[in-house]
């Protein structure tokens, strides 16, 4: 303690400096700290009768920002909806935890505390899910930027409870249109280039480390252009013993993996900022797979001989959050001496806070040491002994005899003032739809299969490797040749169970679609866990049993509005989760995702909720794929269509805007979905695909070219909104929660058994049958046909409009 | 019944590994997977095993080249390989299996220990990974072909997966010594490019065996293809072929008992 | 004395790929540099460099080029003498884009571990660079603006251009 006071070239003297005065200094720093947080540090310092080292001031911003704490979700919050106005102390703790206690679900092992959340997987075995995103880095640096996102959440994977197996990447991205032609400010990627660097960032980091790339999603709005979104996701499979972890004190501090440099300073406190032209370049790093594949070798097999007791992924902030964390409710002494170093100039603050790729931090007893290091040398992976756990409550950080970190845990992760925000959220009641041209059914058709949000993703897929670890039993590409949009992957984990006699599966399905939050980020919410979970259910997986995850990425939350439609698609996840029974297991957030276009205008992403759901396939032999298998069955649609045009691909390709956003209602869907479910199980169900962005015509579309047979649709036959007089709305609104469905013409009294009584109710229609001819054939409202198109031209328009603006 | 000890060969960055060892296993072969460093420090020997298995992944982050680190240290590890092969034990090499066997001077059979051929960067210039028709030559005696239809399909998963020859006449050679054990074909069977040749190899070689037929490396992956429902067309009423990845390996065991 | 300076030796070994092979490398390479206004380009041949510095002599260094480095079949490399004089040459241009030193380098990592295993003295850093040779009409400024927007990011690279003799 006293040498730290004393010490004048190591503390920073903060006492009686002005607001001000230290905002200039955390600017020049990168600390991102607000006056308030300035504040409650200079009164904790006052109070010590001491100036805090430089150390310790990185090791507070980084545990303060927004990337650690989530301010955003845990901060009180003054929110004006209309006239009337509440407040809410906690949203997070108020919607997602909320929800998912309601619902409460003994399969949920690990929920919101650990790296990832943890389900059950039949009675052995666990399911560990995490999606993160790295949007700034792969705005700085679309390839390294993506592939350390891959690395950062596989580590996450591999640092809950006592580490699992990553046995599945899933990658969602959102770009701005690839034939962007406009300006771009100095220094920003042009929307192509960080295309393809983030989708060969993903490719390289996942296919050197031997787990499956499936299953994501692209969405292209130029309002990305600046501010991409990447958001990178890993399912991991451990024993059900693994789940639980515990530091003891006396615990040695282990770290293992990558060494040490400069690399990836300020990694945490820069997700927070503006994106600008002055961002550090050693914000952004090229991944090291191999690495991070030796490291997964090693701790997977040290798990298994029970030599640790608590694992962690060094992420953002790297050793000071992964050991501030790991100590958090004893304390740490450590000696940053020991620590394998890249470059021998690093001062103290810097190996200490230092975002090197990985790395992960164990909690191992003194006795299990030596069995430890014989596992990691085996596999070629450096160790070191950093120094141990202790009962302090403190957090104690010494470099070569120089104390320069001595800090109360309690302070450090319990210190942080609440500033109340204020936020605001006027309703709209629905515009009437307004403005476009009209055109041709046939031509909307034709020119939506080819939209960029439509079209097939085979170009980024097939650099994937899908398959690896074997167990891909449904793929991304679907039907007769292999190319087909699939709802969702199953995998069949046998490589990490090593039974090839159990086929119990699982699928990752996911929901997103700006569009909608543009009108209403309530309904967005809604619709994207609807979206997830149709998915799952589509190629087989147990609805009932799934569990979702959340990554909000929004612009600045200091701006009411923003903040106002935060709060409403908070509390959309709130009521989904609850309508639907559906927990939340983990979830992120990345705010201020906005940047000065070229003009120096803020230029603000959309909304944008990603959901994600992993639900296990109780039997993988039973899974369903979208392409239609043969000619003369029978086509059930699942679900009502209302007039739900808004935000919907129909009205965009007419340049139309206003329109009802799709609502859905979470108690009848989730009846459908489990009715469907329990169809599969018996087999009565030969392919199923949802229904999402341009409707009912192009999920016919869809089935009809990946199975190479064509479809009769009766649109008088729709379950809808009785209001209905349009042969349009019915083909091309989006309400959600429907599923087209083809059934043998042998089994459809025991297909419709299972929809007992809301078959009756209309919620399951017989809508046509399947043909020989590849066309789609629609016969309208009137009785007559309104349509009829080649299917074969309309694949090749979905197939080439990737490659055609990619090269 | 005996089970053959199958060496399933580690090093950082292989990665089929582990579904590799399952193929074996469910076939009655007793897999092991073995770090090379296991092999260099003498604590595992290669003569010990029935069976070799260099599996799929990107050893050393086929940094320098596809499989070249590994290669390397094969040829100075591995000395009794030649042996090993010389006994007729049974050696498959997978994808960056193949590509270390080939680096390593293995494979095309040779009575120097001299690389004769390598990979490139696919024509395509990308990473791929997709299912592709193959037609085994019929001709060559390779033993993990026993019994199989002439076509089959496998997937493949490779970016470096282009064979070249040091020179036009080796093919020839090939030919001769019926070395050429699998070929990349559409589904009829016929001889075309891309994406039927998913890599742009030299007469769509897509694997090569010694004369002998013991020694097997190819860039499809078999051990991909171990159930009905790998296929990815067995959700579909007129897909039903039996896995041939698991009767390669199947015949693999067998002919070790 | 002699021997610490021998100690310090720094290696530029450059790999190229054959002429009789295709460089499906190179020819991604022309694409987007093309994209990038470089419309006069007629070929790109790509390589990798290799800035190996420590105890190797020349002839280790030749040794880990040719046992390591470049592969029998398809790759000839060779050492790069240091302060080579350019080359005339109007319409052939050599661009190296090198990791700068504050970002970690994974191959060179590989290549640090691979040189000590193949029973050379562990170099004390191993850098991995990228080569292009062009063969069109181009200005230094439009090909280093090219770079900077596909091949190169100024964030994290160095982009040398040099004029060369192919």
């Amino acid at each position: 303690m006293s040498t730290l006071a004393e010490s004048s070239v190591d503390s920073l003297p903060i006492s009686g400096k002005s607001a001000k005065e230290l905002r200039a200094f955390g600017a020049q720093r990168h600390l991102s700290l607000s006056d308030t947080e300035w504040a409650a540090i200079q009164a904790h310092f006052k109070s010590l009768k001491r100036e805090p080292s430089l150390a310790e001031l990185e090791t507070i911003a980084q545990t303060w920002s927004e990337h650690c704490k989530h301010k955003t979700f845990t901060s009180p919050i003054k929110y004006t909806e209309g006239r009337k106005t509440r407040s809410i102390k906690n949203l997070f703790a108020e919607t997602i935890v909320a929800a998912t206690e309601s619902v409460k679900k003994p399969w949920c092992l690990s929920l919101f505390k650990d790296n990832a959340g943890v389900v059950a997987f039949g009675k052995k075995w666990a399911l560990a899910m995490k999606v993160e995103t790295h949007n700034h880095p792969s705005a700085l640096e679309p390839y390294g930027g993506a592939a350390t996102g891959v690395g950062g959440v596989v580590r996450d994977i591999l640092g809950v409870g006592l580490g699992a197996k990553p046995v599945l990447n899933t990658d969602t991205f959102c770009f701005g249109r690839p034939d962007y032609k406009g300006a771009l400010p100095e220094g920003a990627h042009h929307p192509t280039r960080t295309l393809r660097g983030v989708v060969a960032g993903v490719r390289d980091y996942g296919n050197r480390m031997g787990i499956p790339t499936a299953g994501g999603g692209i969405w292209f709005d130029d309002d990305y252009r600046l501010n991409p979104l990447v958001f990178c996701g890993t399912v991991g499979i451990m024993p059900q013993w693994a789940v639980k972890k515990e530091v003891r004190p006396g615990d040695l501090i282990v770290a293992v993996g990558g060494r040490t440099g400069r690399d990836g300073l300020h990694g945490a406190t820069f997700s927070s900022a503006n994106l600008g032209a002055d961002a550090p370049s050693s914000a952004v790093q090229i991944g090291h797979a191999i690495q991070e594949k030796r490291v997964l070798d090693a701790l997977l097999a040290a798990r298994d001989k029970k030599l640790y007791g608590s694992v962690t992924d060094c992420g953002a902030g790297g050793f000071s959050s992964a050991i501030g964390e790991l100590g958090a409710d004893c304390g740490a002494r450590v000696r940053l001496e020991q620590a394998p170093l890249k470059v021998s100039d690093l001062d103290s603050w810097e190996i200490w806070l230092s975002e090197s790729q990985e790395r992960m931090v164990l909690a191992v007893a003194p006795k299990a040491l030596k069995a430890l290091e014989a596992v990691f040398l085996a596999e070629g992976c450096e160790l070191a002994v950093l120094g141990e756990f202790t009962k302090t409550g403190r957090l104690q950080v010494v470099h070569h005899e120089r104390t320069v970190v001595d800090l109360d845990m309690k302070f450090l992760h319990k210190g942080l003032p609440r500033v109340e925000r204020e936020a605001s959220w006027t309703p709209v009641a629905a515009a009437k739809p307004a403005g476009g041209v009209t055109k041709k059914m046939g031509d909307a058709i034709r020119e939506m299969v080819g939209h960029l949000n439509v079209c097939s993703r085979e170009w980024v897929i097939r650099q994937y490797d899908h398959e690896v670890q074997g167990g891909t039993i449904v793929k991304p590409l679907q039907g007769v040749r292999h190319d087909g949009p699939g709802d969702a992957c199953v995998i069949w984990p046998h490589a990490a169970t090593g039974d090839m006699t159990d086929f119990s599966a699982f699928a990752v399905g996911h929901g997103l679609n700006p569009d909608y939050g543009r009108i209403d980020p309530y309904w967005m919410a809604l619709a994207a866990v609807d979206e997830a979970l149709r998915n799952l259910t589509c190629v087989g997986a147990d609805p009932a049993r799934a569990a979702l995850l959340d990554n909000f990425c929004w612009a600045s939350p200091e701006d009411p509005k923003q903040l106002g439609a935060l709060i409403r698609a908070a509390e959309g996840c709130r009521d989904a989760a609850k309508g639907f029974s559906a927990p939340f297991i983990s979830g992120k957030d990345s705010m201020f995702n906005q940047s000065k276009d070229e003009k120096g205008k803020d230029l603000a992403i959309p909304g944008t909720l990603l959901i994600s759901a992993v639900a296990p396939v109780p039997d993988g032999r039973k899974a369903v794929t979208m392409d239609f298998k043969g000619v003369g069955n029978a086509l059930y649609l699942i679900g009502r269509t209302n007039d739900e045009l808004g935000g919907s691909l129909y009205f965009k390709t007419l340049g139309r805007t206003g329109g009802e956003v799709p609502k859905v209602s979470p108690a009848a869907a989730i009846d459908g979905f489990k009715a469907l479910h329990a169809a599969m199980t018996r087999g009565h169900v030969l392919s199923a695909h949802d229904l999402s962005e341009g409707g009912l015509a192009l999920c016919a579309v869809e089935m009809g070219f990946t199975g190479e047979f064509g479809c009769l649709l009766d649109l008088d036959e729709v379950p809808r909104d009785p209001r209905i007089y349009s042969n349009e709305t019915l083909l091309f609104s989006e309400s959600p929660s429907r599923i087209l469905v083809e059934v043998d013409p042998k089994n459809e009294s025991a297909f419709l058994r299972h929809f007992g009584k809301s078959a009756k109710s209309a919620m399951v229609r017989r809508v046509g049958q399947t043909t020989a001819n590849p066309i789609l054939k629609v016969t309208g409202l009137e009785g007559s046909t309104i349509l009829e198109e080649s299917l074969k031209e309309l694949k090749e328009k979905w197939q080439t409009a990737l490659p055609k603006v990619l090269g | 019944m005996k089970k053959p000890k199958v060496l399933i060969l580690r090093a950082a960055g292989t990665n089929c590994e582990l579904e590799t060892a399952n193929a074996f296993n469910a076939v009655g072969g007793d897999a092991e997977m073995v770090h090379i460093s296991e092999l260099r420090t003498g604590k595992k020997k290669l003569m010990d095993y029935a069976i070799l298995s260099i599996p799929g992944g990107f050893s050393y982050g086929d940094d320098v080249g596809a499989g070249k680190v590994l290669a390397n240290q094969v040829r100075h590890t591995l000395t009794d390989l030649r042996q090993f092969v010389r006994l007729g034990r049974p050696v498959i090499g997978i994808c960056n299996g193949f590509q270390v066997l080939v680096k390593a001077g293995i494979l095309p059979s040779s009575n120097s220990c001299d690389q004769s051929a390598s990979f490139t960067v696919n024509d395509s210039g990308k990473f791929e990974a997709r299912w592709t028709h193959l037609r085994i030559n019929t001709q060559s005696s390779c033993l993990f072909f026993k019994g199989l239809p002439e076509m089959i399909e496998l997937p493949v998963a490779h970016g470096e997966g282009k064979l070249v020859l040091k020179s036009p006449r080796h093919l020839e050679d090939l030919k001769k010594t019926k070395s050429i054990a699998l070929q990349y074909v559409t589904e009829d069977g016929k001889l075309m490019g891309y994406p039927h040749n998913p890599n742009g190899s030299i007469f769509n070689i897509a694997g090569l065996t010694n004369p002998e037929g013991n020694v097997l490396g190819l860039m499809p992956h078999p051990e991909r293809f171990v159930s009905l429902h790998h296929h990815p067309n067995w959700t579909r009423q007129t897909y039903r072929k039996a896995p041939v990845g698991l009767e390669m390996f199947k015949n693999a065991v067998d002919y070790a008992r | 004395m002699s021997v610490k300076v021998a100690a310090q030796n720094t290696h530029l070994l450059e790999v190229k790929l054959k002429s009789e092979f295709t460089d499906a490398e190179g020819v991604a390479a022309l694409a987007l540099l093309r994209e990038q206004g470089l419309s006069s380009l007629k070929e790109v041949r790509t390589g990798r460099l290799y800035e190996i510095a420590g105890a190797l002599t020349a002839n280790q260094a030749q040794q880990a080029g040719k046992d390591l480095l470049c592969d029998a079949v398809t790759q000839e490399f060779r050492m790069v003498p240091a302060g080579a004089a350019p080359m005339n040459g109007m319409n052939f241009w050599r661009v190296e884009v090198w990791l700068k030193p504050t970002v970690s380098d994974p191959v060179g990592e590989t290549v640090m571990t691979a040189l000590a295993e193949a029973g050379l003295p562990r170099p004390s850093s191993a850098r991995e660079g990228h080569l292009y040779l062009l063969n069109g009409r181009a200005l230094r400024a439009q090909i280093e603006k090219a770079f900077s927007k596909s091949l190169a990011n100024p964030l994290i690279h160095r982009v040398v251009v040099t004029e060369a003799h192919p």
